[in-house]
């Protein structure tokens, strides 16, 4: 029972396009051959998953202090990703202010001057070392001297360091394993200053923070 | 897309058939045949008289032309059935409209009449269609009446393709489509080729599979009376728990957590758990009645090609040998003078992972044969001089990682894996991020892809709409799953159209036969072309493959299934495994 019939449908291919698509036959070659995987390789897509859509992770925190104890960390080898400046810390809530030279001057004995050094984790998060600058005589105490010697070792190495009651300085503990590089975010030491002190800047006498700790508050 | 020109015609193709003798797991046996020449309109109707003695089919199917079908792996068995040569060039309208589709809900299912319903088109009821259905499936004789019956409704089914094509045509991804339809000529050679299975020993396990029920129970519950007859009584497996001061967890309801993740995951720390839970697993998967086995003794069922969203196949547990137990895969047996081979890519989603976020550590991690090994060196948990020998106990623990990564796990699940503290479980996870910083940055991209853009895709065009799935866990893994999807794809059309006998498509393996005096060539050439496949969807990378051989007599066995093989064969009086 072979019937045949004919009821045009409605749209149609473009029929007089020269394209043929190159497949390979239906019998069964005894081989893939090399165009085939070429052919086959020409229809990959890539999995650049979020290129078009242009998304990148904001710097928001950067934190200023000294490493945590178990916080093994890196130092920028960079010259330029320093930063000195004039340090007012608040120790009841833990915040550093950076101080205007100007303003700097008629407080000297609440502010210090520090060298703040680009640091990361091994979890990638960015912070900020204040190293005390050493005195006028040159010489700074062992705390102070021992935080700087880590700073400059951890340029090279992943480090943590512990505060020794008994020797009055940091005690510098070195990663034993071969562990990557930090990945350093693209931003320049100025960009990093910015969002670390945002609201924390001190321009004037007349400042909240310096009016307290001058007892005028 | 600009569409393909096919100057020897489009030819829009639908079989009525049943399996042979009416037996499922039988190839099929063609009852009518309908050809629609598209876009002119010209139809050709068949019943299976005029087509048994046609040398091929009856319209052109060589390189100029085109023949469409709606979930065509059925279309190419019956071709194969027929003994016809299989079209050149293939469109498969289910295929694409379950990758247009995939992820987005579908009120009426990714069917035919799905579809049609999807694009707004016209179609005939689901009733009638399931009336007609079970018209073929009686395996006839049918009177006149009922043949027109039969062949107007396989004629219905071509008028809808015609306007499924005409409302897609411009949708289409035609070079990746015509891809995906060589991928259901392959599932149908793969299909009706089969798993040869030891039937002897299936009937004998089927005759006495209650008796063995009771006595498994028997055996393993005289520790725990917690079974009455066969079934688990819950009340009396709280009060063993009590009793063995055993933790459990519970769903929010306050019931106890009885799935078999659980049980799994609690017989891992508690080991007088593991009987009882390899017993609940082997009666429940267990549905030896569903598997669908032919009369030459193999087993035949629907791979169900796309049917995950992953685009991976999903066959019923029930009619696959692969879907129950794995100790029941003892009942795979190569027929005499031949021999099986189960070839696996080797750790595919972390070689996939390494190579698509191109994280050179992990790259490197892949290659160096042992990932997990080479993942504790790097993190630094492991001198370079380590082995497997020497660091066994730092390699399970990273190894445990690796998987806890791949499945989405956390802290609490790695640590109960390991059995570590949770400190020790987040330790091991943040090594992961610290070490493999490309592969975290190309992981966030897809969750941030998915979310912003709306999709996902793998390799070669297949993909799914994200706009209701946002599990963090599940979208980090698609590219992993979907593109290892892709790979099995193109190893299936490269080996199957290289003359390999494939018998089924398993997850990441493939399981192939061949004559004893031609296995190791056979195995050496399916081995080359995964390589291949693997080097196709990951822009040269290649992964390796480990094979596991079965010559006749010798049967199949997964090691993690011999014990209870053995027991059970034990009852029965049946072939132990050595």
């Amino acid at each position: 029972m072979t019937e045949t019939s004919r009821d045009s449908d409605t749209s149609a291919l473009d029929l007089n396009s020269s394209r043929i698509i190159a497949m390979q036959p239906t019998t069964p070659p005894k081989q893939a051959t090399s165009s085939a995987v070429t052919d086959l390789q020409a229809l990959r897509l890539p999995a650049n998953y979020g290129a078009t859509l242009g998304v990148k992770k904001l710097l928001t925190i950067v934190p200023v202090g000294k490493p945590k104890k178990p916080q093994f960390f890196r130092t920028h080898t960079a010259a330029d990703m320093t930063f000195a400046a004039m340090l007012l810390e608040q120790k009841e809530s833990r915040e550093n202010y950076v101080v205007q030279p100007n303003v700097a001057q008629e407080i000297s004995e609440l502010v210090r001057p520090v060298q703040l050094h680009a640091a990361i984790d091994r979890q990638n998060n960015v912070f900020l070392i204040p190293v005390p600058l050493p005195g006028e005589a040159g010489t700074r105490n062992p705390w102070h001297e021992s935080l700087a010697q880590a700073v400059e070792a951890a340029k090279l190495k992943w480090l943590r360091i512990a505060a020794n009651m008994h020797t009055g300085g940091y005690d510098i503990y070195e990663a034993e394993g071969a562990l990557p590089d930090p990945d350093w975010p693209a931003h320049d030491m100025d960009a990093l200053v910015e969002v670390a002190f945002r609201g924390k800047i001190i321009t004037s006498l007349n400042h909240p923070v310096v009016q307290s700790l001058l007892g005028n508050v | 897309m600009a569409a393909p020109t096919f100057p020897d015609g489009i030819y829009l193709v639908d079989f009525e058939f049943h399996p042979a003798r009416g037996r499922e797991g039988n190839p099929p046996v063609p009852v009518c045949m309908v050809v629609r020449e598209w876009p002119s309109g010209h139809t050709s109707r068949y019943w299976q008289d005029d087509l048994q003695p046609m040398p091929n089919a009856p319209f052109p199917t060589g390189d100029k032309a085109l023949c469409v079908a709606y979930y065509a792996s059925a279309e190419m068995d019956c071709f194969q059935a027929l003994g016809w040569t299989l079209p050149r060039h293939v469109l498969d309208l289910y295929t694409e409209f379950r990758c247009r589709t995939n992820g987005l809900r579908l009120p009426n299912g990714s069917g035919l009449l799905g579809a049609l319903l999807h694009y707004g088109l016209p179609t005939i009821g689901g009733e009638q269609k399931d009336a007609m259905r079970d018209l073929v499936l009686t395996g006839g004789p049918w009177r006149l009446a009922e043949r027109l019956a039969i062949l107007d409704y396989c004629e219905s089914d071509v008028v809808a393709l015609a306007h499924l094509l005409s409302a897609t045509q411009t949708q289409l991804d035609w070079p990746r489509a015509l891809l995906r339809g060589r991928y259901m000529q392959a599932v149908s050679r793969i299909q009706m080729n089969g798993v040869p299975l030891d039937t002897e020993t299936l009937e004998r396990l089927l005759a006495r599979w209650n008796a063995v029920q009771d006595q498994l129970i028997a055996d393993v519950d005289r520790n725990y009376g917690v079974y009455d007859g066969r079934t688990f009584k819950v009340s009396r497996w709280e009060t063993y728990l009590v009793a063995n001061d055993i933790p459990w967890p519970r769903l929010e309801s306050g019931r106890l957590d009885l799935c078999d993740a659980t049980f799994r995951e609690m017989a891992r720390t508690h080991v007088q758990v593991a009987p009882i839970r390899e017993l609940r697993s082997a009666l429940s998967e267990m549905r030896l009645a569903g598997l669908q086995v032919g009369d030459d003794g193999r087993n035949r069922c629907l791979l169900s090609p796309f049917r995950a969203r992953t685009g991976r196949n999903q066959p019923s547990n029930s009619k696959f040998i692969f879907g129950p137990s794995v100790w029941l895969r003892g009942l795979i047996r190569p027929r005499q003078g031949w021999g099986l081979a189960y070839v696996d890519w080797s750790q595919q989603e972390f070689g996939i992972a390494a190579a698509l976020s191109g994280d050179p550590a992990m790259m490197a991690a892949y290659r160096s044969g042992d990932p997990y090994l080479a993942f504790a060196i790097q993190a630094g948990a492991a001198p370079w001089t380590a082995t497997k020998k020497t660091h066994e106990a730092e390699r399970e623990q990273f190894k445990a990682c690796v998987l806890a990564v791949q499945y989405g796990m956390g802290e609490a699940s790695l640590a109960a894996r390991i059995s570590q503290p949770v400190a020790r479980a987040r330790q091991l996870l943040s090594l992961h991020r610290q070490t493999y910083r490309q592969f975290w940055k190309w992981s966030d991209s897809a969750v941030d892809e998915a979310v912003l853009g709306g999709r996902l895709w793998a390799g070669f065009g297949w993909q799914i709409h994200t706009r209701e799935e946002f599990n963090d866990r599940s979208l980090r893994n698609f590219p992993m799953q979907a593109n290892g999807a892709e790979m099995l794809r193109i190893a299936c059309i490269l080996l199957t159209e290289a003359g390999i006998r494939v018998c089924a498509p398993v997850h990441d393996a493939l399981l192939i036969e061949a004559p004893l005096g031609e296995l190791d060539e056979a195995i050496a050439t399916a081995k080359s072309l995964m390589g291949e496949a693997s080097r196709v969807v990951l822009d040269g990378f290649e992964l390796g493959s480990e094979v596991k051989e079965f010559r006749y007599p010798d049967r199949y066995m997964d090691k993690r299934g011999v014990v209870m093989w053995n027991t059970v064969m034990n009852l029965i009086g049946g072939p132990v495994s050595v």
